[in-house]
């Protein structure tokens, strides 16, 4: 199981990469293991706005249907489209072409731990 | 993400935590169970036993291997075995079950059900004839001490015995093209005998076991029940054949794409064989049997409400419970539902009577419509040998 050094960690095992204002979101290995195989995504509209906490997000796998939350607050101004047809990207390289959606920022973040934070968090 | 959300199509939810809930003292095992964590199955309770979901290839890749002949091999030792013997089994078994004992030939099964006086769902079996005074029944793990109890007072009024071997007894399924052939340098039998739905004693191991060419996945395949004594080295034996551990999740695919009933999903004790299509094991022409009336009855005032299978025609899965549109107004819900990799998201479901053919269907899904459309079952090709 990976942590990426670089990414920052939520309690509702979600990684994001704040660059520019803008929050990139994904699950995290941890998650995706746990989840099983991922056969479906619900993205969010593009332009939709999202408060740090909700649910925006639904991914189901073969035997479960689990909400993500935002880990931001702001406007949803990308989406990965190719989870529509490829769910399993999210299984298969959850911190890269498994990305989630960018968010940009315009107020509060949820408590964001780093990659040592969120590993004594999972050993808890 | 909230990872600890019930699960929908049955209930085996997937924990995050799952690593550290593993030992509940009140969940059975099976004689398999250390094979199962060995071989990094995930264990989840189920129907009062700790079983494995799924191993390290996840679900998928599982379900994949049955259908592309693996073969797969499923620990399905939670199921009940009852064997009935005595000079009245045959009238016995006519009485309480559903289907007729009497067409059974010696080395034959059938697919049956018990039924309560209300003609609805006590359990769904299948009958073996062993000999004109011995039969076999199996049936399922959350209902078997209630089958076992309802059978052991019914035969009060029969001379014959009701015995639970569940206990004894490992039941494996070998399922795919190739388990046959897997199967085969095992046993001391030509499995090429064995028709389907028919079965044969074998000895396996030394031992004196049962096969049955039988199963829940819509491939050619196998049903051993053999004796706990031989289980771990028949299952090892097997795996190092090339067999692929299979859990229950992709079991659960499996059988939803043959349209397969489920107890306590499309039949429960809230619905008779009127309604679960299940008229052609329910014979009303074979004498007497508990529920008998009442199933009359019901198919005379025609079913409460009737099951289809559905495909969805828009994005999504459909999910057990979810509720089903008939022309934008609720008229039923789903029973059994799943992402099929093969053609998408189809689903079991019970509709109103004069929904079952017609009308614009759709599946709501977190508040929106879906459309959907009636479809033929099986969802995908049956390739079970007839």
């Amino acid at each position: 199981m990976t942590i990426p050094a670089d990414l920052k960690y939520t309690k509702e095992h979600e990684w994001v990469r704040i660059e520019d204002g803008v929050a990139t979101f994904g699950i995290t290995d941890h998650a995706q293991e746990a989840l099983g195989d991922i056969v479906f995504v619900e993205l969010p509209e593009t332009g939709a706005d999202v408060d740090a906490g909700g649910a925006f997000v639904v991914i189901e796998s073969v035997k479960a249907v689990s909400d993500a939350y935002a880990p931001v607050t702001g406007e949803v101004v990308a989406v990965n489209e190719e989870l529509e047809d490829e769910p399993e990207k999210i299984n298969t390289d959850p911190y890269g072409s498994g990305w989630i959606a960018k968010v940009r920022m315009s107020g509060v973040t949820v408590e964001l731990m780093s990659d040592d934070e969120y590993n004594t968090f999972l050993e808890e | 993400m909230a990872l600890e959300k019930p699960c929908s199509t049955t209930k085996m939810a997937i924990s995050l935590r799952s690593e550290l809930v593993l030992t509940d003292p009140n969940l059975a095992r099976t004689p398999l169970w250390q094979e199962h964590k060995t071989l990094g199955g995930k264990l989840v309770p189920f129907a009062g036993f700790e079983m494995p979901v799924q191993y390290k290839t996840g679900a998928l890749k599982e379900y994949n291997a049955v259908r592309q002949g693996a073969p797969g091999l499923f620990d399905i030792s939670h199921m009940g075995q009852v064997r009935v013997s005595g000079s009245d089994s045959l009238a016995f078994l006519q009485f309480v079950t559903s289907n007729d004992v009497s067409k059974l030939v010696q080395g034959q099964v059938h697919y049956s059900a018990l039924l309560n006086e209300q003609g609805t769902f006590i359990d769904d079996i299948t009958t073996y004839k062993i000999s004109d005074t011995e039969y076999y029944l199996c049936i399922n793990a959350a209902n078997r001490h209630n089958d076992v109890k309802h059978l052991q007072a019914e035969a009060l009024r029969f001379d014959v015995s009701v015995a639970d071997e569940s206990d004894a007894t490992t039941l494996l399924a070998l399922q795919g093209a190739k388990a046959q052939a897997t199967l085969q340098p095992l046993v001391n039998i030509d499995l090429e005998s064995i028709g389907y739905y028919r079965f044969s004693e074998a000895e396996m191991n030394g031992v004196q076991g049962m096969i049955s060419r039988t199963g829940y996945t819509g491939e050619d395949g196998f049903e051993v029940y053999i004796s706990n004594s031989i289980a771990v080295g028949i299952w090892r034996q097997l795996l190092q054949s090339g067999a692929e551990p299979i859990g229950l999740a992709a079991r659960d695919m499996l059988r939803t794409e043959m349209g397969y009933a489920l107890y306590g999903h499309e039949i429960s004790d809230a619905v008779t064989p009127v309604e679960a299509k299940l008229m052609w094991i329910t014979k009303l022409d074979k004498g007497d049997f508990i529920g008998k009336a009442a199933v009359q009855a019901r198919k005379a005032a025609g079913p409460k409400q009737r099951l289809i299978a559905l495909k969805l025609t828009g994005r999504g899965i459909p999910r057990e419970h979810y509720q089903v549109l008939v022309d934008g107004t609720p008229s039923g819900e789903i029973t059994s539902g799943m992402f099929s990799p093969m053609v998408g998201g189809v689903a079991l479901a019970y509709v109103k009577p004069e929904h079952a053919e017609s009308g614009d269907l759709s599946v709501v899904i977190r508040g929106k419509q879906v459309t959907a459309e009636r479809t033929a079952l099986p969802f995908v090709r049956s390739n079970v040998r007839r």
